[in-house]
């Protein structure tokens, strides 16, 4: 790319700034939904479901409409008439159309499913009236096996499908069966990773205000993409995108959780217009945790055809994973990317997938942080069974195997092509930072007396930003592009908004950085304006990591726009032919005579002046005013890799984990600013570790979610999780703007892999290894006492 | 996550406090620091109509000592306990047991009356009163009684205590110069209700032999446990490897404990066996005046 400058050339780029959003919500000055007050809102509260599955053959709400303060109770065919149902039906091969209504109207679909909605003067009128209303339901066979769901006899979750097998996708290379037939050794490694969900510190919450004079809705929602959810807020109300506006104030959190509109939002939107009056709904946590979204729970199972070195000739991948009752996303969604990107840092020829995914009666799945997040333990679990099998070192077999950075870029059996990253650099230089040689030695004389140590290893390649290119060959629908305005205003203050949405993942800093970047001032300058429809340009929302490429990217786009109007300006009141000379630094005019570059007279104010007051003064032919709108679509798809190296102690007596040491070498190009890289790094490797030992969402076999609280929800303090050591390296990505690549989700891929390897390292003396999670002090108790 | 509606008294004064009890009996709940009533309310699992609140009663709150007799009143926070220079002087298992309960918000809120009158059989205060065989000082408008800590707990949230009665001191007795003690327990995570938990106290006689031994286990029934026969049997006997390991082989057969999905029954039964041993060995440590 053109603009594409070395490291060493930036300024506000890669600036250890201080998030400027973190002084208001450190004070409590931050905004959330329940900070907005709006006088007269209604309060709404839900109906659920106390089966998994179930026909809905009544709904007596008398008792309860006649309560004071009770508005009204709404179920499934009220809805019906103010609202579209949602119909997911992509045209993808393998993926069955699915559809659902806003609220149900005949049968519930799991634990915690929606009734009806009772409306209130308060919260607790209306749950004073939930106690009211007697539903009779008529209990239907729970489905909460995947497998068993795939039984001809099983019930149905979707009566419309003739199956609970709603999508399944498969790929060949041509020679992969020839290649793997002929191969004398043939590992199969198992995994299994367990239904989690997002745990969000601020559960979901609306604001739905109808305005019956103009016929407009304005709606405050914690959502990651603020314009698709208008778009499709708007299209299930039937109104126009012009009539709704959607505000996400500050979030308290989503990693995946707040992308779809939910159909809770959508009711209480439905019901504002109806009630012509302001409605809202603040999610409470037993909700949260067992009708928001989940995530993960998914069977897989590699074969890899291997030389007696150890070197990969052949690898097929199966997964099945259990999709819950509801598709918000295309049920290929997730799994798909998985068997996309597998192969990750690895040489292959030849690859296979079989990808199912299931309907069962258990809450929806949807995207978490990172919705591939089982990829690099699949690859790197796999790479320690060839290990094992062949007696040889992990190490040795990840070298064998891997490729070097002569060979990128690289295109994978799936088609998909790697550039611009450095597996090997990152894995050597972690191996010798912890001493691998000398670790190995420590834990054959640890075990010796009794200590069991065990090193995991984990080599991550994350996708991070999902170009338009890529989701068309996923056959994934959705656009990758960004888009973001400078608006530079006649005292010379500069504005800027991007698309993208924050759930506070410190966007405002770092776009301020990008934006001050391309237009040459400094970054405190710049004031940034997200999560308001009406203001920000349509964005495709926060998801992936693609806050830092399509986010940070499009801003510093925009800013070398905005640099480059206010130089032809410049150019103008100096009297020079080109702008060619000239720059902005610190928003002054920089120009350079004879290689020499010297500070001009003029300001930024100055130009601003000019072009918003003095317009007579402007160069021939341009419009007055200082701004700039930009659009960017980054390449199909963007690479960062990182190693993570993880060092655990198990005691075989209680079956308890503890960490000895966690390293990270991370490669994510070029950084917007290093702390929010670290703080990323931190949350997904937390993120990680407590997916892999403590969160875990229990249904028992009537389909019964047992985890509605967080005492039973587990996720680790502060004194449960290591430190982090991390070390970073810089290559850019040579076809994004400023070398930018993303990251934000390739810390809990590796933390997965890192921990489950050393856990079945440590345990190898026992012939144990990990191939479920969570690995909890009862179930490794478990597997030591069946080999003892 | 809203409580049922329920009126809201603050009485100053214990016969305040009985009047209404009187009035009201079952439809009033007591609430102290409120940290297992108040989620519970929220969670519309109880529905009190009238909650009486404690707080503002004065002398419920002091820790004494009388007479070789250790009284807590029931207003004492966890944090205070866990704070006591006269506990951590006498009874150092109490403010060792105190520091594992939750986190530091609750134990600053958190009560002992509340804790006991409350009879989870996870709950720290529950083993501590078992292991020390404290008496329960209770208090209603007909009088004061005291019950042995054996029959004021009699199963899992049920305690002996009357409609009209409050729950108003517990006393413990000290340990002896030289006793050594110990609380182990295992947890999913820091702050977490135990799993299973242990505390002894080891009382060595000049040859070294065992003169005294109390032995307490959680998390195997309905209320936590004393092993009595391995508290009688190890009188005169030295305290060696041996002796530890059959004792914590008792304590695995010990009670009829639930699989729940943070441990299956099994788990527990060694981890009693694995706590006892390491609290019998880091008691033993202690014995002589040891740290």
């Amino acid at each position: 790319m053109e603009h594409t400058k070395g490291k060493n050339d930036f300024t506000a780029l890669g600036k250890r700034m201080p998030r400027t959003e973190d002084h208001r919500l450190l004070t409590g000055h931050g905004r959330y939904i329940d900070d907005i007050d709006v006088p007269g809102a209604l309060h709404a509260c839900f109906i659920r479901s106390p089966y998994a599955h179930a026909s809905i053959l009544s709904i007596n709400s008398t008792e309860a409409e006649d309560m004071p303060g009770v508005i009204g109770i709404f179920t499934g065919k009220d809805l019906a008439e103010w609202t579209t149902s949602l119909r997911m039906a992509p045209s993808i091969e393998g993926v069955k159309p699915v559809e659902m209504t806003t609220l149900p109207i005949d049968k519930v679909r799991f634990h915690g499913d929606l009734v009806a909605c009772i409306v209130a003067t308060d919260r607790y009128i209306a749950e004073d009236a939930l106690e009211l209303v007697e539903v009779d339901y008529e209990p239907l066979d729970p489905v909460t096996n995947m497998f068993k769901a795939q039984d001809a006899g099983s019930a149905l979750v979707d009566e419309t499908l003739d199956t609970n097998l709603v999508s399944h996708q498969t790929f060949a290379t041509p020679d992969v069966e020839k290649v793997m037939a002929g191969t004398d050794r043939m590992i199969e490694t198992n995994f299994s990773e367990h239904r989690q969900t997002h745990l969000p510190i601020e559960t979901r919450g609306i604001i739905a205000e109808w305005d019956a004079g103009r016929e407009h809705l304005r709606i405050h929602v914690g959502t990651q993409a603020a314009h698709p959810y208008r778009t499709a807020i708007a299209g299930r109300m039937k109104l126009s995108e012009s009539q709704v506006t959607v505000i996400s104030p500050d979030v308290g959190g989503g990693f995946g959780q707040k992308i779809a509109l939910y159909r809770e939002e959508l009711t209480v939107a439905a019901l504002a217009r109806h009630l012509k009056c302001a409605v809202r709904w603040r999610e409470d946590r037993f909700e949260n945790l067992l009708a928001a979204s989940h995530a993960r729970e998914d069977w897989v199972r590699t074969r890899a055809a291997v030389d007696e070195n150890g070197k990969l000739k052949a690898l097929s991948l199966e997964i099945v994973e259990d999709f819950g009752g509801y598709c918000f996303y295309p049920a290929n969604y997730l799994a798909r990317v998985i068997a996309m990107i597998l192969s990750g840092p690895y040489k292959l020829d030849h690859y296979a997938f079989d990808v199912k995914v299931v309907l069962t009666n258990k809450c929806g799945n949807g995207p978490m942080r990172a919705p591939m997040a089982i990829t690099s333990w699949i690859m790197e679990g796999t790479m320690d069974a060839i290990a094992r099998d062949l007696n040889l070192d992990p190490v040795d077999v990840r070298r064998i195997n891997m490729i070097r950075e002569d060979e990128f870029p690289y295109q994978m059996a799936s088609g998909e092509t790697l550039e611009d990253i450095n597996p090997f650099e990152t894995m050597e230089k972690g191996l010798s930072i912890i001493g691998y040689e000398e670790l190995r030695s420590a834990q054959a004389a640890d075990r010796e007396r009794g200590i069991y140590r065990g090193i995991g290893i984990c080599n991550v390649v994350e996708s991070t930003t999902y170009g338009s290119k890529f989701y068309k060959s996923a056959g994934i629908p959705g656009s990758g592009h960004e888009s973001a305005w400078v608006k530079i205003e006649p005292s010379g203050a500069v504005r800027g908004a991007v698309g993208i949405s924050a759930t506070g993942q410190g966007y405002e800093t770092a776009f301020a950085q990008a934006i001050a970047e391309g237009l040459g001032v400094d970054p405190l300058e710049v004031k940034i304006e997200i999560g308001n429809t009406d203001i920000a340009p349509y964005g495709m929302g926060s998801r992936g990591a693609r806050g830092g490429t399509a986010g940070g990217g499009t801003a510093y786009l925009a800013g070398l726009e905005a640099q480059k109007k206010v130089l032809a300006i410049a150019a103008k009141m100096l009297a020079l032919n080109t702008a060619d000379q000239l720059c902005m630094k610190e928003g002054k005019v920089w120009r350079c005579i004879k290689d020499d570059w010297t500070e001009t007279e003029l300001t930024l104010a100055d130009i601003a002046r000019t072009a918003y007051l003095d317009p007579t003064k402007l160069p021939d032919g341009m419009e007055p005013g200082l701004e700039v709108h930009k659009a960017y679509d980054p390449p199909p798809m963007t690479y960062s890799n990182s190693s993570h190296f993880c060092q655990v102690s198990v005691n075989i007596n209680t079956g308890e984990v503890t960490f000895d040491r966690y390293l990270i070498v991370e490669n994510c190009g070029t950084v917007i600013n290093p702390l929010i890289v670290e703080g990323q790094q931190h949350g997904a490797t937390i993120m990680g570790i407590s997916g892999t030992l403590f969160e875990h969402v229990v249904y028992d076999e009537n389909g019964q979610n047992l985890t509605g609280s967080l005492a039973d929800y587990l996720i680790p303090t502060a004194a449960d999780v290591p430190e982090l050591e991390i070390v970073h390296m810089h290559t850019p990505n040579k076809r994004t703007p400023a070398g930018i690549k993303g990251m934000a989700e390739g810390g809990v891929m590796g933390a997965i892999g890192a921990v489950s390897n050393a856990v079945s390292d440590a345990l190898a003396p026992f012939g144990i290894t990990i191939d479920k999670h969570p690995i909890t002090p009862d179930a490794l108790r478990a597997l030591l006492r069946n080999k003892s | 996550m809203k409580p049922a509606k329920f009126t809201y008294h603050t009485p100053d004064s214990l016969e305040a406090a009985f009047q209404l009890l009187g009035e009201y009996g079952d439809e009033a709940k007591i609430i102290a620091g409120g940290q297992s009533l108040i989620p519970v309310m929220n969670l519309r699992l109880a529905q009190p109509e009238h909650l009486i609140d404690i707080n503002a009663i004065n002398g419920l709150s002091q820790i004494r000592e009388e007479g070789d007799i250790i009284t807590i009143g029931a207003l004492s926070r966890h944090r205070e306990i866990e704070t006591s220079a006269l506990l951590k002087e006498r009874l150092p298992l109490l403010p060792e047991a105190a520091m594992r309960i939750g986190h530091l918000a609750i134990r600053n809120r958190g009560t002992i009356g509340g804790s006991l009158s409350n009879a989870d059989p996870a709950a720290e205060w529950s083993l501590m009163a078992f292991l020390m065989d404290a008496d329960i000082e209770i208090t209603s408008a007909r009088g004061t009684r005291m019950a042995d800590i054996t029959d004021f707990i009699q199963s899992v949230y049920t305690s002996d205590l009357s409609a009209d009665e409050i729950l108003t001191a517990v006393k413990f007795p000290p340990i002896a110069p030289g006793e050594g003690w110990a609380v182990c327990r295992i947890s999913r995570r820091a702050g977490d209700f135990a799993i299973v938990s242990v505390a002894t106290t080891i009382c060595l006689d000049t040859s070294g032999a065992i003169e005294n031994l109390r032995l307490c286990i959680g998390g195997m029934d309905v209320t936590p446990v004393r092993i009595s026969h391995v508290e009688h049997a190890a009188v005169g006997q030295m305290p060696n490897e041996a002796w530890i390991k059959s004792a914590a082989e008792v304590a695995s057969g010990i009670g009829s404990p639930e699989s729940d999905m943070h441990a299956s029954a099994e788990y527990r039964r060694e981890m009693a066996a694995h706590l006892t041993a390491e609290a019998l060995r880091e008691a033993l440590k202690r014995c002589g005046g040891g740290a």
